[in-house]
């Protein structure tokens, strides 16, 4: 196969099959992203309350929350009244 | 498989790219010889690149290692290869060694990358970041850290799904998944092994609960939530997002333990326990922290005032072996311990445990010599055959040893044991 500059990543499907756990770590994240962008889209939560709402555990949360905020589509809101727990909001 | 073997000579070739294997390249480059660098990660810097401060002064850590690497980088006599592996070496001769290696695609043009992080924005896909130590998701397509040298993206094979998203934004076009595994047959006069430490891996002791309770993290998991490029805007449990009040750390977590097969003291654990204690206290005003400790050893120049400046800040040290830690239902943590000093066994509750891991030794360097053993001591760390007149001298004639790779210790004798080793290299170089 010619490979062309710009498009070197379809060389590399005819040679490599991709694996099931990667397709199925994608899969995982876009359904966990849309439905923590969904959730802050209504109003600003806290971990506690985005967990409530998602039903997965709340580590799971904490992992995938501050991957969006590091990549730039949530950020961090107000923290509560002991100074314990952040609220997170959309980045707009 | 490679399509060609590259042939290339150089004066030295340095195993390792960290602090010691950088220092002993950068004094052998300035003083004319040529040398190659082979480090398996994505960058140079080792683990002092991901520290937040140095102990007893503070020091940030990057700003003392960036220029360091910047300069290995930029030096015209030598030579970096990234995500490469050094197969085997053969002493050929007085003064000669043949050494295969193998350099891993990275799937980049790394000359042609400018770092603009275009194709980690368009990457669908979230990993754990080994670099922030899976405390928060990367890319497919990624730069390691902000501070990495080369600071050029790479692609995560493993876990990318070939959608061709990075490659569509890539303004440069350097994202090549042509790329092949390259391997290179050198000519080599001398070698130094810089090959580091590993850490005690605290899933060995189960009854700490690491990997089960989600607040108990490793120190590096701390080091990294104190330094500037963190992975959270301030320190926080992992497992609920909590910002943390009651921090304990438990010392020796693998050192000085026959029971997991390391009975020596790791040498660097209570200062960096007490470097983050302090560090936490600036960050966390009104946090305790706790120390479990079964000795303090607080051996170098200024160690000890650091450890009365720690008591001072009001970090509370208590002589103690801990048992056993359980997980309440809100997150907290009860540690089981053996107060020494009062000889009872007692309880205390804490929001987030610090496990101090120790140091391990790399044994990878071990299996690389073909002919010719190099020996290692009975802590499986590098044999020093003569430590005292010539330190890092091993059991094979002009094969060097720097840094931790001889044993745990700290960042000034891993740069002062580089320094020995680059020197006993130049000199077996010139000597006729």
């Amino acid at each position: 196969m010619e490979i062309e500059k710009g498009k070197t990543y379809k060389y590399l499907r005819e040679k490599r099959e991709i694996s099931q756990a990667a397709k199925d770590n994608l899969k995982q994240f876009i359904k966990i992203k849309k439905s923590i962008l969904d959730a802050l889209q209504e109003s600003d939560l806290t971990i506690d309350q985005l967990t409530q709402k998602l039903s997965i555990p709340k580590h799971e949360v904490v992992f995938y929350l501050m991957s969006l905020v590091k990549y730039g589509y949530v950020q961090t809101g107000a923290v509560d009244d002991m100074d314990s727990y952040f609220s997170y909001k959309l980045k707009k | 498989m490679p399509e060609k073997i590259i042939n290339a000579s150089y004066d030295a070739l340095v195993i390792g790219g960290g602090i010691a294997g950088g220092e002993a390249a950068l004094n052998l480059a300035n003083n004319g010889f040529k040398v190659l660098i082979v480090e398996k990660d994505l960058s140079i810097g080792g683990k002092m690149i991901l520290l937040s401060k140095v102990f007893p002064t503070l020091d940030c850590s990057a700003c003392i290692t960036t220029p360091k690497v910047s300069e290995i980088s930029r030096h015209k006599d030598i030579t970096i290869f990234t995500e490469s592996e050094v197969k085997y070496i053969v002493k050929t001769g007085e003064k000669s060694f043949n050494a295969q290696v193998i350099r891993n695609p990275r799937y980049v043009i790394t000359e042609d990358c400018t770092g603009c992080q275009l194709c980690e924005q368009a990457c669908p896909v979230i990993v754990s970041d080994q670099y922030q130590y899976n405390l928060v998701g990367r890319k497919a397509a990624f730069i390691p850290f902000s501070i990495a040298s080369p600071r050029v993206a790479a692609i995560d094979i493993e876990n990318c799904t070939l959608c061709g998203a990075c490659e569509k934004v890539c303004p440069t076009k350097c994202i090549d998944f042509s790329q092949e595994i390259q391997e290179y047959d050198l000519e080599i006069k001398t070698v130094v092994i810089a090959t580091g430490f590993k850490l005690f891996d605290p899933l060995l002791i189960p009854r700490y609960g690491y990997g089960i309770y989600k607040n108990i993290i490793t120190s590096m998991q701390m080091e990294r939530q104190l330094a500037p490029t963190r992975p959270f805007n301030t320190i926080l449990r992992p497992g609920d997002g909590k910002v943390p009040d009651r921090i304990a750390y438990v010392l020796c977590t693998g050192s000085r333990d026959v029971t997991v097969g390391n009975p020596i003291c790791s040498q660097i654990c209570c200062m960096y326990s007490i470097k983050q204690a302090q560090l936490l206290m600036g960050a966390l005003p009104m946090a305790d922290v706790t120390i479990y400790y079964i000795n303090i050893r607080s051996f170098g120049k200024g160690f000890e005032e650091f450890y009365d400046q720690a008591k001072g800040m009001g970090v509370n040290f208590v002589k103690g072996k801990i048992g056993k830690i359980r997980e309440k239902d809100n997150g907290d943590l009860i540690m089981r311990y053996e107060d020494i000093n009062e000889n009872v066994v007692k309880e205390a509750e804490h929001d987030m445990v610090v496990l101090s891991v120790g140091v391990l030794p790399n044994t990878d360097s071990a299996s690389l010599f073909t002919d010719g053993e190099l020996k290692l001591d009975p802590f499986s760390f590098v044999f020093q055959s003569d430590p005292l007149a010539s330190p890092a001298k091993t059991s094979i004639e002009g094969v060097f040893v720097a840094g931790t790779a001889t044993g745990p210790m700290d960042i000034p004798d891993s740069i002062l044991s580089a320094g020995a080793a680059s020197s006993e290299a130049m000199s077996y170089l010139i000597r006729k």
